[in-house]
């Protein structure tokens, strides 16, 4: 079979061809035009004017952007801090030798994630309303907590992370599993055999082993959780709650971009997302590194 | 590991079943294709509508004009298409039935991108401004021009547990006005252990009630939006009312209590008695009926408490339009229909018996079906009820700041709910001027947000252009 | 300590263990016990009982008012069948394609020598960064303006190269396959093309599954972006007709649990059957951070 030079010079780019045209168009392109739509005001992709810089002065004078904002990152914060914890106990616990029906269980506690966002967003919603919900009778029987507690009011963001946690859960316990099993064997029997307490053999051994695998994982929830968005929208349907208590980043960004047509404020949420985004990123790049070298 | 190029690679599952799942649906998909659209599309949201507009939308098919077919979609659904389709500008529905809320999201642009055809000319020249109930087209007017036909009126009335009141001795025709309620009823509050919190209350009203508190707004004078389209949140009268529902929901003589409308826990509260009175407007009469049939002959309707002597004693609460799509094809048969639905004697009798709706069609308003003593509610006649309020009724001005100003108002109100918790001597007066602050402080809010509008620029004083 | 001892003491935290993952089972089980004897539950029923009405049948349970009836309503009165085929269609060809490309621009940055691979590989990891959201108001308009609104083609091609696919694919080529063969192969006079499709594909089959079934359920659970671009009902795919059953006056909650439950089966049939390929994939080695 001959070819010539310039035929294999040509490969890398055919292969490349597919993905480059569409991130190009789709990728690059939009993120580019959006920092030009930022600076106008538009109803619906057909109608716009020019305002220049108002979109994100208004945007910091906003207290929706702002309550959003807090919102977003209490969850973020809230869901990293609870649910990650809980994906590597569980992975750790079924990482172990001893455990029996070890497949049923992965495929078990993985399973709320294929289900879709209308199932959960029902699910939690009868599960936490107001008087006949289940959590809030568990918790009066058992500590007179108020039976009229407004989880799906007030203290959306409370159930929330409690929701999501039900969904992704066995999510990040599959990256963590997948994480141990990546540790030599040999490493961790050697501990073993040392009488070392289970703790400080999680601290000096595992964590290190499954830093990086920790990062990434860390890294993506953060920027999943900051975009949390069809949840609470569907939880209360459509609107950011009573004083936008439920509001999120990106539930403004649709509001204002399609229910009230304006693109361009919208394009301008989203940059600002993506410039704290691009901090976070870079900070776990510098943790990272750290984490390699140490 | 070095894999041996001469054994065959393993097969992966995955990717046959994947690939045999594309295969199959492709060929599927593209052997159905896409169902042709001749004639046009209709939306409600309401399987009232649907069912009473069949009988009416099969002769208009059968008499050879363009053919409508209508559907049923969920009302957040609907606002979600029919925003999507007017602001991509394509065509989805060719007429849309939607009630309040969700039109008043399409006149948030300029005027030439409303996606609703401008009906004012045909109005005026069919006579139809006289023949319906003025306070009806309110809603569907932006910068002056009218978008959608008015579909009802919806008066509200206090509907109550007559069988305790009158087995309490108590005339409810003694009660003009809001204290008087509270006066007369008051005794009805039961509280046998002495609980702070107690069996019984007279009103089923929360802060967090935004259709309550507009309607109440309304009655009062006050509104939320004014006609120019921009906020008015910091009107006195606003003030005034939102004291008293701070006042009447957390004070020390408190008399309200949330029983949740449309939910199966609220209605159970209802047939416990737990509140006396509610809202009441006439397509609530319908729920009422179908969900809490255990309620017949227990409850009886009354004109709302008025705000002062002479008052108005009734407001308004929902409405719902039908407008014509500016995408659509032959809009002159499309508004022939919409009359054909909307104008006729016979849909509206229909409407009054199988959904409790008073038509807007004025010159209905004599037909004897109103007339008609209803043993759910007592043997009153309740229609005529209805009807005698409906001249009454506040009128509701449209603006794209008006989801926004509603959600501050609500707002407000419970802000002043906490201070009323936290401050039980406070009196009405106090809250009023705490209300006043706080009212002041939102309209500026929405003032801001409204300044930012560059499509409404030219009606916001003060508005960059 | 003695043989004895120590088993004894590894004992407890093994039930401790156990204990711990059936209740986190448990709580993940019974939402879906839930929604399945919803869906044969009818109308007043429904409030009334938590997972089978009682009465007086056997185990005091009312048999005779289970009912099949919401889903006959689902598949006649609200055309769930149409939805189910765009839902498979949309998510078969999505994946299929995207983990093509992938893969193709994923070995191509991996093991090709060309002028601008450096370029081109740091643009890649750059675009990790750009959140989705950032990309959705511009990135309608653009669908308007190529005047691909209401198509299953603005659903698909914009879906089809995605970032982290193609970061995914370039570590896996980068540790399961050794340059030596690729050497050998091009000695051999192999086209660096066929060298592909023989050789690397099948070598990161393992992330290759993985990915066609991550793409998939992500494709299938999407309801914001067919929402957006979507106008006509017989394109709209199930988490979409799902999510517009919810009507907010009165709830058809017997037909959203059983449309609920529609959506549910395939792709839970889909990892059942392919579970371990998918953990394979995942653990073959290609996360490292």
């Amino acid at each position: 079979m001959k070819h010539s030079p310039a035929r294999a010079a040509l490969a890398p780019w055919i292969l490349l061809a597919p993905f480059l045209t569409v991130f190009v168009v789709f990728t690059l392109y939009p993120a580019a035009s959006s920092l030009w739509l930022s600076t106008r005001q538009t109803f619906g992709p057909g109608v716009s004017v020019p305002v220049g810089g108002s979109n994100y002065s208004n945007l910091f004078h906003d207290p929706s952007f702002w309550k959003a904002l807090r919102n977003t990152v209490v969850f973020t914060l809230g869901s990293v801090l609870i649910q990650l914890p809980l994906s590597l106990l569980l992975a750790i616990i079924l990482n172990r030798p001893d455990i029996r029906a070890r497949t049923f269980f992965r495929v078990v506690l993985f399973s709320p994630v294929l289900v879709g966002v209308v199932f959960v967003a029902m699910l939690f919603s009868v599960l936490f309303g107001k008087r006949t919900g289940l959590v809030n009778q568990l918790l009066h029987a058992s500590t007179g907590w108020d039976l009229d507690f407004p989880w799906l009011d007030t203290y959306v963001m409370p159930a929330l992370i409690v929701a999501t946690l039900w969904q992704y859960v066995g999510f990040n316990m599959i990256y963590f599993l997948a994480a141990l099993q990546n540790v030599p064997k040999e490493l961790e029997e050697a501990s073993r055999m040392d009488t070392a307490a289970v703790w400080s053999r999680f601290r000096h051994v595992t964590l290190p082993a499954i830093m990086p695998v920790g990062t990434f994982v860390v890294l993506l929830s953060i920027i999943g959780s900051f975009q949390l968005f069809e949840l609470p929208y569907i939880l209360m349907n459509g609107t950011g709650g009573p004083e936008d208590r439920g509001l999120t980043l990106v539930m403004y960004l649709y509001q204002t971009g399609f229910q009230t047509g304006d693109l361009g404020f919208a394009a301008a949420i989203g940059w600002v997302m993506a410039l704290v985004l691009i901090a976070c990123a870079a900070a776990q790049r510098l943790i990272s590194r750290k984490a390699e070298a140490a | 590991m070095k894999p041996d190029p001469s054994t065959p690679p393993p097969r992966s599952l995955a990717v046959v079943l994947i690939s045999a799942i594309a295969i199959v649906s492709t060929a599927l998909t593209l052997a159905l294709g896409s169902p042709r659209r001749d004639g046009a599309t209709m939306w409600t949201f309401a399987r009232l509508h649907y069912d009473i507009y069949a009988p009416a939308i099969a002769e208009w098919n059968a008499s050879g004009k363009p053919p409508v077919t209508c559907s049923v979609l969920g009302v957040q659904a609907i606002e979600q298409r029919m925003l999507s389709s007017f602001l991509s500008q394509t065509r989805s529905a060719d007429l849309l039935e939607v009630e309040r809320r969700v039109a008043a999201r399409a006149f948030a642009g300029p005027p030439e991108a409303i996606g609703f055809v401008d009906l004012t000319d045909r109005l005026k020249a069919e006579g139809l401004m006289d023949r319906i109930n003025g306070p009806s087209f309110t809603p569907w007017t932006s910068r002056g021009r009218i978008y959608g036909l008015p579909h009802d009126v919806h008066p509200v009335m206090l509907g109550y547990r007559a069988d305790i009141v009158e087995a309490a001795g108590i005339d409810v025709n003694t009660i003009e006005t809001w204290d008087d309620f509270a006066r007369v009823l008051g005794p009805l509050m039961l509280n046998p252990d002495g609980t702070r919190r107690k069996d019984r209350y007279l009103l089923n009203l929360w802060e967090t009630h935004m259709d309550a508190l507009e309607s109440l707004v309304l009655q009062a004078g006050g509104g939320v939006i004014a006609q120019s389209g921009l906020p008015m949140l910091d009107d006195p009268i606003n003030a005034r009312v939102l004291a008293h529902v701070a006042a009447w929901g957390h004070g020390k003589d408190r008399i309200a209590a949330d029983a949740p409308y449309f939910s199966a826990s609220g209605n159970q509260l209802l047939l416990d008695g737990f509140v006396l009175a509610s809202f009441v407007p006439d397509w609530m009469c319908n729920l009422w009926r179908k969900e809490i049939p255990q309620l017949a002959g227990k409850v009886k309707l009354m004109p709302l408490p008025a705000w002062e002597k002479g008052g108005r004693r009734t407001s308004v609460w929902g409405g719902t339009m039908l407008g014509i799509s500016r995408e659509a094809k032959n809009q002159d048969e499309l508004w022939e229909f919409a009359k054909h639905l909307y104008l006729s004697p016979d849909l509206s009798r229909r409407l009054f018996l199988e959904g409790d709706i008073i038509s807007p069609v004025r010159e209905f308003w004599n037909d004897p079906i109103y007339d008609q003593p209803d043993p759910f509610f007592g043997g009153q006649a309740r229609g005529r009820l209805f009807v005698d309020l409906a001249d009454d009724l506040p009128p509701r001005y449209n603006s794209p700041f008006g989801a926004m100003a509603v959600e501050r108002l609500r707002a407000v109100a419970s802000e002043l709910a906490a201070i009323a918790d936290a401050t039980p001597d406070a009196t009405v007066a106090d809250l009023e001027s705490h209300a006043q602050r706080l009212l002041t402080k939102v309209q500026e809010d929405v003032m801001r947000h409204a300044r930012r509008n560059r499509f409404f620029a030219s009606e916001v004083p003060g508005a960059a252009q | 300590m003695n043989p004895r001892q120590s088993r004894a003491m590894s004992m407890a935290p093994m039930l401790l263990c156990h204990a711990l993952l059936s209740a986190a089972a448990l709580l993940v089980l019974l939402p879906f016990a839930w929604l399945a004897f919803a869906t044969i539950r009818s109308g007043p029923d429904f409030f009334t009982s938590t997972f089978l009405p009682s009465g007086d049948g056997l185990f005091g349970i009312a048999w005779d008012r289970l009912t099949l009836e919401n889903y006959r309503n689902l598949f006649v009165t609200a055309g769930f069948g149409r939805s189910l085929l765009s839902s498979l269609f949309l998510a078969s060809v999505t994946a299929l394609l995207a983990t093509l490309v992938c893969a193709m621009a994923g070995y191509a940055l991996a093991r090709l020598e060309f002028k601008g691979r450096g370029f081109v590989a740091a643009l890649v990891l750059a675009a990790l960064v750009i959140p989705p959201p950032l990309l959705v108001a511009s990135g309608f308009r653009l669908l308007f303006d190529l005047n691909l609104l209401d198509s299953f083609a603005g659903l698909i091609i914009p879906a089809m190269g995605p970032v982290f696919g193609v970061f995914l694919f370039r570590q896996a080529v980068v540790s399961g396959v050794p340059r030596e063969l690729l050497e050998a192969a091009r000695s051999d006079g192999c086209g660096e093309i066929r060298a592909f499709f023989r050789i690397v594909l099948p070598l990161v089959q393992p992330m290759t599954a993985a990915f066609l079934l991550i793409t998939f359920l992500g494709v299938w659970n999407n309801y914001l972006t067919p929402q957006i671009v979507l106008q006509s009902e017989e394109k709209f795919p199930l988490a979409v007709m799902i999510a517009q059953l919810k009507n907010v006056y009165y709830q058809d909650y017997g037909l959203l649990m059983a449309g609920t439950l529609v959506s549910i089966v395939p792709v839970a049939g889909l990892f059942l059957f392919l579970q371990r390929d998918f953990v394979a994939g995942l653990t073959s080695g290609a996360i490292k951070g």
